[in-house]
């Protein structure tokens, strides 16, 4: 389970994230919405303390790591329970496609060369990839970029994956292929929180949607709850604006 | 002015000046190993915002680009031993040599400080965030993700800066070493033959560099097979750069 408490975070005088409190169950898959601005990428940035959250505690199963005590090694143990897909990939550039996924399994989790490949090579030919192993990054597409960057992170078999708008930096023609791999994924008991912009997706792969306005969860519940009953007027707007672009864009 | 020129004196000198190659290039080699242990002292304040020691980086860097090498070797040569004498050190047993390239590793840090910094600072945000994302420790992220790209994309520079070393180790005849030009010096006093001399020397630095410079374009060739396209764009601009921006562009500031 991954609780977080309390989190807060300021960037200069503006607070980001004001207290967000929020329960993921293990094997659940959760969506993050909410219009941009809204503090979602901070919070996936700080479960992994990519950003130190200025208040609040994450918990990941018996990890507890409160930012008044987060000493370095607590921050690394949290690092190597999670991992992250990028907005935009953040592949290793000098690197191929296998070495991008063996990395962690040799550097991180000292796995021995032919083991670490092995793995690689499993979760590379799970997100359809099994041919490119030796490609570097900038040999691939966006779609192919980023379903190493799901590799990478499926890999370490980590307690969650995060993903933080895996398909918005792709072309139009290039989000199913991405979209198609995280679905498969969820249907594997990850857990994994996706912060998106595709609400057909979301309602369709989470267990739980969050929406998420002005720093703070505005509405939760499971998908056909939100979507079909948001309780809130500003899901509710959101809902209708996102779903008319949606429609505006087909 | 010197004898009349011949023809024939140009090829005797050229195996005659070969012989102290050596000494050329043993002061380029280790004037830029030097330069690269300094160079990344010297960088890592300044990259991680170091107080006090940040600023004594900057004015070391300003100091020795911001001066001709040549004085530099005076200052280094005459004015250190006083300095050790100073603190009752006997530095009058020390070759010249050691001199020479401790000036020109110092020199030559200076700019290496500056290209390890710029390509540092080139490398994208987000590869260190992935690296730290998987659980890396920062030194980790440093010398496995950050590291090979800086090299490999700063690589023209360097190579701007060993040439520009190789010719700049002309200037230590002026403490007496006995390197190339050093030798061109009495091969032209003991034969008035100055024209087909300077000639002669030319011709070897001339060769020396193009290898170099081929040496270097295969080397980035090799760093940048990640993106090949990059390797080719850099390695022109540096041909242009080369041929009609010798001596301006040194190192330092790239982007
Ligand atoms: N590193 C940062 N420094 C300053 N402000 C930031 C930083 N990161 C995000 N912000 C600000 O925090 C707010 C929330 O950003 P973000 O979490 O990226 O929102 P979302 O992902 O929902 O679009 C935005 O106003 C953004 O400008
Ligand atoms: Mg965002």
């Amino acid at each position: 389970m991954i609780k977080l408490s309390g989190i807060r975070k300021t960037f200069g005088k503006q607070e980001v994230l004001k207290g967000i409190d929020l329960i993921v169950e293990q094997g659940d898959v959760v969506a993050i919405l909410g219009p941009s601005g809204s503090g979602k990428t901070t919070l996936l940035r700080c479960i992994n303390y990519l950003e130190r959250p200025n208040e609040g505690e994450v918990a990941i199963n018996q990890l507890k790591v409160n930012v008044k005590r987060a000493s370095k090694q607590d921050i690394h143990t949290l690092r190597k329970k999670t991992a992250m897909v990028f907005q935009n990939y953040n592949l290793f550039k000098h690197k191929t496609a296998l070495e991008n996924v063996m990395e962690g399994l040799v550097i991180v989790q000292k796995l021995p060369k032919r083991q670490a490949r092995e793995l690689a090579v499993q979760a590379l030919e799970k997100v359809g990839l099994g041919g490119k192993l030796d490609e570097y990054p900038s040999r691939l597409s966006g779609g192919q970029q980023q379903r190493v960057g799901i590799a990478r992170a499926l890999a370490l078999n980590p307690e969650v994956i995060l993903f933080d708008e895996p398909t918005s930096a792709l072309d139009p023609e290039l989000v199913g292929e991405v979209l198609a791999v995280i679905r498969k994924i969820a249907g594997e008991g990850i857990t994994m929180i996706i912060v998106t912009h595709e609400m057909a997706f979301a309602r369709d792969v989470a267990s739980h949607v969050v929406f998420m306005d002005g720093g703070v969860v505005v509405e939760e519940g499971p998908p056909h709850q939100l979507f079909g009953t948001p309780k809130e007027e500003r899901t509710r707007q959101f809902l209708k604006r996102s779903i008319q672009e949606w429609s505006y864009s087909i | 002015m010197g004898r009349r020129f011949e023809f024939g004196y140009i090829l005797e000198f050229i195996p005659k000046l070969l012989d102290y190659l050596q000494i050329t290039l043993l002061i380029v080699a280790a004037s830029i190993a030097l330069g690269l242990i300094v160079g990344l002292i010297v960088a890592l304040p300044r990259m991680y915002h170091i107080p006090v020691l940040k600023r004594i980086s900057a004015v070391y860097v300003s100091f020795f680009r911001g001066t001709p090498v040549l004085i530099q070797l005076f200052l280094i040569y005459y004015g250190l031993p006083e300095l050790l004498k100073g603190l009752s050190i006997d530095a009058s047993k020390v070759p010249v040599l050691a001199f020479v390239i401790l000036t020109y590793g110092l020199h030559s840090g200076a700019f290496i400080s500056e290209a390890i910094r710029a390509a540092v600072g080139a490398v994208d945000r987000g590869q260190v965030e992935a690296a730290y994302a998987i659980g890396m420790s920062g030194f980790e992220a440093f010398t496995r993700i950050v590291l090979p790209q800086a090299a490999a994309v700063s690589l023209p520079v360097f190579a701007n800066l060993v040439i520009a070393n190789l010719k700049d180790t002309s200037l230590a005849f002026t403490l007496g070493v006995m390197e190339m030009t050093g030798k061109s010096q009495t091969l032209g006093m003991t034969t008035q033959h100055f024209i087909e001399v300077y000639i002669a020397l030319s011709l070897i630095y001339f060769v020396v560099s193009m290898i170099l410079e081929r040496l270097f374009l295969l080397a980035e060739r090799r760093m940048l097979k990640y993106q090949p396209e990059l390797a080719g764009h850099t390695s022109k601009k540096r041909l242009l750069q080369g041929l009609f921006l010798p001596q301006f562009k040194k190192g330092g500031e790239q982007a």
